[in-house]
Order: C-alpha cells, then sequence, then structure tokens
C-alpha cells in the first residue's frame, strides 16, 4: 500500500465503512476505525482514501476529478451520520459513516470534503471553534476566514439542502438565546458594572415616556415585546442565512451562520472594542 | 397564520387596549379602549357613556363557532364592512364601532372613509378599508419594526391564530352584533331606556353566547370602547376645587392619577412595540462578553435546555422545535 505522506494531507476525518450486502440493497456499516483522507498524490492527483486506523492499510483508494464527486447525507439512516459518495462519471457508490465522537463536527467535514472535491483550492472554513489538528497540512494550505463567495456557497447549499430534504436540516438546538439575555444573567451586571447602563440608553426606544434609568432597562429586558425580538433573533440565526444582515452589526459574514458563530463574532468584537480603548 | 401576500400587508396586532387605544388616537378620535373584568352593571357604568363593546376570542376546539342568537339584518343601514384581510381584523373590528357613533369626532382622513364608503355594500367597504394606505399604515404602526425580515426564510409559522372580534352596539334602539366574517350584521332586539340602558341588553347575549361553549374552550376578552375620560375627570377637578369639596377632591385626583399611570404604561409597551431591538441585544451580548459572562451565560442555557427536554420526555411530550 502506498505511503501517505500526512504533508500531503488537505482533509481527514474518522469515518468507518458501509458496505452493500451482495444482491441486496442494503448498506451494512463495518465496525473498523477507519479515516477518509484527501491529499495531494504524488501523481498530481486528488486522492480519496480510507484507511483504517487500527492496522494502518488503505482499503480504498479513489482519484478524484474536480467536480465529480460529492459526498452526500442518506437521509433515511438511522443517527443522520452516514454518507455516500458519489460520481457524475460513474455509478459508483462509497458508503461511510462518521466515527468523530461528536456529531458537532460532521457538518464542518463534510462542507469542507464537499468544497475540495468541486475546487481543490477551496479554502477549508470551520463554524466549530478549535479546527481538529489534521485539517491542516503545512503552510502551503492555512485554515483561511471564509471569503463571501464562499459563505454565500454556503448559503446556497444551505438553502437548496432545506428547501429539497424531507428531514430537518438542523439537529434541536442546544442551546436558544432567549436563555442568555434573560434579566437573571443581566441584572447583576447592572449592580456589578454600573457605569454601564447609560451606554445602553441609546438603544431604548426614543420616544419613552420617561427618560431612562437603571429599572428601565431592567423593565425592558423583561418585556414581552423584548424577549420576542430575542426568540425572533435566535430562530432567525438558526436558518444560517444571516449573513448579510450581521454585516450592518460590523460583524463578519460568517456570523450570520448560527447562533454559535454569532455569539463567538460577538465576543471577538467585544475582545477588540476592549482593546482599542486600553491603547 | 397565512403568508404575506394573503395578508396584504396588514401585520398582525396584538389584541390590547393600550394598541387599540393608540389606533384611536391615530385616527383623531378622543375615545380610549379599557378591558372589561366583568359585563356586571356597576363596571359597564364605570365606563358610560358607552359607546361599544368588543368581545375578541380565540375557540380552540375544531367544532366551529356556534350561533349566536339573534336574526340576520341585511338591510342594516349603518356601517358595516367585511373582513377581507386576515391581519386587518382589529382595525376592522374598530371601524365596524366607530362607523356607528353618531357625531363621531375624528381626523379628516376616517371622516373622508366614512364618507367615501356610504351607501356601499359589506364586500365592497371592506376591499375599500383594507385598500387604504394610510390606514394601513396607522395599523402597522404598533408591531414591531422587522428587524430581520423574517419572511422567506422558511421558519414555520407559529400555531397561534389571530383573535376573531364581534362588535356589539346600540343602533336606533337595538342591540347589534357587526361580525366580519358574516354576511350582515345581526340583530338582537331592541333595549329597554332604563339606567342600564343599551349595556344590560349587550350583557345577556354576550353572556349567553359564552355559555355555548365547551368549558374550557373558550379564551377571550372584552373592550370597551367609550369617551376618553380625563378631560370630563379635570374639569370636576376644578369644580371641586372652588367647592372646597376635600372629599371628592381626593377621589377626583385619585381617579386622573390611576388613569395617567394607565396611560404612561400603555405608552411605555407601545414604545417597546414599535422600537427596534437589535441594537439592544447587540449591546447587552458584547456587555456580557466584556464582563466575562458570556460563556457562563451560554453554559446555563445548555443546561436549562436540556432539563426542558428532560422535563417534556418525561411529560411525554415532543419538544416545539419551532
Amino acid at each position: 500500500m502506498e505511503y501517505i505522506d500526512t504533508q500531503r494531507y488537505i482533509l481527514a476525518f474518522k469515518a468507518g465503512r458501509a458496505l452493500r450486502r451482495d444482491g441486496t440493497n442494503l448498506v451494512e456499516p463495518k465496525p473498523e476505525k477507519g479515516a477518509i483522507i484527501l491529499y495531494d498524490g504524488e501523481d498530481d492527483l486528488l486522492h480519496l482514501v480510507w484507511k483504517d486506523r487500527t492496522t494502518g492499510s488503505v482499503g480504498e483508494d479513489l482519484i478524484m476529478f474536480e467536480g465529480d464527486a460529492s459526498f452526500t447525507q442518506i437521509p433515511n439512516a438511522p443517527g443522520g451520520r452516514t454518507f455516500v459518495l458519489k460520481f457524475q462519471s460513474s455509478d459508483q457508490r462509497h458508503f461511510f459513516w462518521m466515527q468523530d465522537a461528536s456529531s458537532e463536527r460532521d457538518t464542518d467535514f463534510v462542507r469542507n470534503l464537499n468544497g475540495l472535491l468541486q475546487d481543490p483550492d477551496f479554502s477549508l472554513t470551520w463554524n466549530t471553534e478549535t479546527p481538529p489538528a489534521a485539517s491542516t497540512s503545512g503552510p502551503s494550505r492555512p485554515v483561511q476566514q471564509a471569503t463571501s463567495e464562499q459563505v454565500e456557497t454556503l448559503r446556497r447549499l444551505l438553502s437548496s439542502y432545506r428547501a429539497g430534504s424531507a428531514a430537518p436540516a438542523t439537529a434541536p438546538p442546544e442551546y436558544s438565546l432567549t436563555d442568555i439575555l434573560t434579566p437573571a444573567n443581566i441584572n447583576p451586571l447592572f449592580t456589578s458594572h454600573p457605569e454601564l447602563v447609560p451606554t445602553l440608553f441609546p438603544h431604548l426606544p426614543s420616544d419613552l415616556p420617561n427618560p431612562p434609568n437603571e429599572e428601565t432597562v431592567t423593565q425592558i429586558i423583561a418585556s414581552p415585546q423584548f424577549r420576542s425580538a430575542v426568540s425572533n433573533l435566535d430562530q432567525a440565526l438558526r436558518t444560517g442565512l444571516l449573513g448579510g444582515f450581521v454585516r450592518s452589526l460590523g460583524l463578519p459574514e460568517e456570523a450570520g451562520a448560527s447562533v454559535e458563530a454569532f455569539l463567538k463574532a460577538i465576543q471577538d468584537q467585544a475582545a477588540s472594542e476592549d482593546s482599542m480603548q486600553t491603547d | 397564520m397565512s403568508t404575506g401576500e394573503e395578508n396584504s400587508g396588514w401585520n398582525l396586532t396584538e389584541s390590547d387596549p393600550g394598541v387599540f387605544t393608540e389606533l384611536l388616537r391615530s385616527l383623531g378620535v378622543p375615545m380610549i379602549f379599557d378591558d372589561l373584568y366583568s359585563l356586571d352593571p356597576s363596571t359597564l357604568a364605570a365606563h358610560e357613556p358607552l359607546h361599544a363593546l368588543i368581545f375578541l376570542f380565540k375557540w380552540t376546539s375544531d367544532s366551529p363557532d356556534p350561533t349566536s342568537g339573534g336574526s340576520y339584518d341585511s338591510d342594516f343601514p349603518g356601517f358595516f364592512a367585511h373582513q377581507v384581510v386576515n391581519n386587518a381584523c382589529a382595525t376592522l373590528a374598530v371601524l365596524n364601532a366607530l362607523g356607528n357613533i353618531p357625531s363621531l369626532k375624528s381626523g379628516q382622513p376616517l371622516a373622508e372613509l366614512f364618507n367615501f364608503t356610504q351607501g356601499m355594500d359589506p364586500q365592497t367597504r371592506g376591499l375599500v378599508v383594507t385598500s387604504a394606505d394610510w390606514l394601513r399604515e396607522c395599523h402597522n404602526s404598533l408591531t414591531p419594526p422587522s428587524a430581520i425580515s423574517l419572511d422567506g426564510l422558511g421558519l414555520p409559522k407559529s400555531s397561534e391564530d389571530a383573535y376573531h372580534f364581534i362588535v356589539y352596539l346600540p343602533f336606533m334602539g337595538s342591540v347589534y352584533e357587526l361580525d366580519g366574517l358574516k354576511a350582515s350584521p345581526i340583530r338582537h332586539g331592541a333595549y329597554e331606556e332604563n339606567s342600564e340602558g343599551w349595556a344590560g341588553k349587550a350583557r345577556e347575549v354576550i353572556e349567553s353566547r359564552i355559555a355555548t361553549y365547551p368549558p374550557g374552550s373558550l379564551e377571550f376578552s372584552l373592550l370597551a370602547l367609550h369617551d376618553d375620560p380625563l378631560p370630563t375627570l379635570q374639569e370636576q377637578l376644578s369644580v371641586a376645587q372652588t367647592a372646597g369639596d376635600q372629599s371628592l377632591l381626593a377621589e377626583l385626583m385619585q381617579n386622573i392619577s390611576d388613569e395617567n399611570s394607565k396611560r404612561e404604561r400603555w405608552a411605555f409597551e407601545n414604545a417597546l412595540r414599535r422600537h427596534n431591538h437589535m441594537g439592544l441585544m447587540h449591546a447587552l451580548l458584547k456587555l456580557l462578553a466584556k464582563t466575562d459572562n458570556l460563556d457562563a451565560a451560554k453554559e446555563g442555557a445548555k443546561t436549562k435546555m436540556t432539563e426542558r427536554r428532560e422535563k417534556a420526555k418525561a411529560r411525554g411530550e415532543a419538544m416545539d422545535e419551532d
């Protein structure tokens, strides 16, 4: 088996194989721990390889021509972590199941794999906090922020996926903004940082019957109107389609991809505002 | 709820006396709406002169709305418009009430609208009303501005239906029921000219209507349309001051103070309804980040979500995943 220089890895993630039972349409997952690896071959071709992580042997070695293959989720498979690699140029089908301990990064892996299969110069993007170690393969392919073109592609992919699939496109949410922007979380800040309260006044309605004070802010945060706005924002962020909108808040487009991305971008924005002030 | 196109740009409003009173203000009508918590004579008397009662309800069973008694009056000579756009139902009910008040004081646009629609059939009137841009803008000004347009994002619509509105009012000696979804107004018969006036008859009709619904299936409230009491109270206050009537003075001052607190609360809520809260949400999230509390808030939120799911599972319910 060909030795694959890890320096040539472009993308890798844990995955097992699922093989078709002869004469049937059944695809059965095999228990072996493996990995899907996309790498630059010495032949200057893009290879997709399935490697057994226990024995080190390579079970599949496929040459990927630009735009030919796609890695698609099988909608009815229980657990939602079964995928098929299929080709425009042939009837080949290779089935895999995601083996990363958490399914959180599945969408990142799948998106990046499909991106690279379409265009080997695709820049990897990660919506989760720490990119897995195998994603970088040396200085020639650093992890970059997504360009607006890529985000646009992502947006189109997400909306077409949602429009087409019968299964829900997103897993149930881990948390909601409505549990973050609560009086219980915010009111104590006013006690510990009273100087921050007046900074909120410009964001309050300009036609309040009385000039605002700390109690006004507290009342507003507890009001049904504000809570409804928070719920709307949470729902809208979960669609992943707010890339254009979040720029009006001074945030990068990626911040519109999810609630998690939004909060991360706000964290960054807050940190950079603080450092600007201390300069 | 229907899609944007079907609602022709009319937003769904809250059914709140503060919202409805603000609508009256924007129409130039010096009246107010108040919540009625009971139909007993003393409560009704407190809102004299009472111009109309609006009964708003949503019923939760699948069976159709029981019939309310009375008889259809297709020759009704007053103002009656059909509801042609779902989301406009609140404004339509208000217009069906205002349009039948003799010598109504109002702004120019409303007076012209009533003039223009005289003699029209209910369906045409309904179309004219919902095509009036200025009216739609008044109506929509009471709903939150779209900070983010949620149309076209494919979000599932919430299952909450709009309230349905029915107007009860006196007209030429009888109590009438005006329901924009019915072909014509319904005449419930003459009322006695006693101390209660038409309100007594209206009470009977409404109570018997409520009794026809299976218990627990009906969520409703009642709004009373009446003159703004403040100017009268102020006049009475001056008189009492001149007369030196201390106890009356104290009572009037209390009433005026209560009325003003209520208006202030309505003004506060309406300001929040009209406001785009995006700036505030952004600023608060940054505040949490700057004070190093955002991560903890996120973890707490995850715990709450898990607890909620577990509780729902224990109750055997599926979680509403929006």
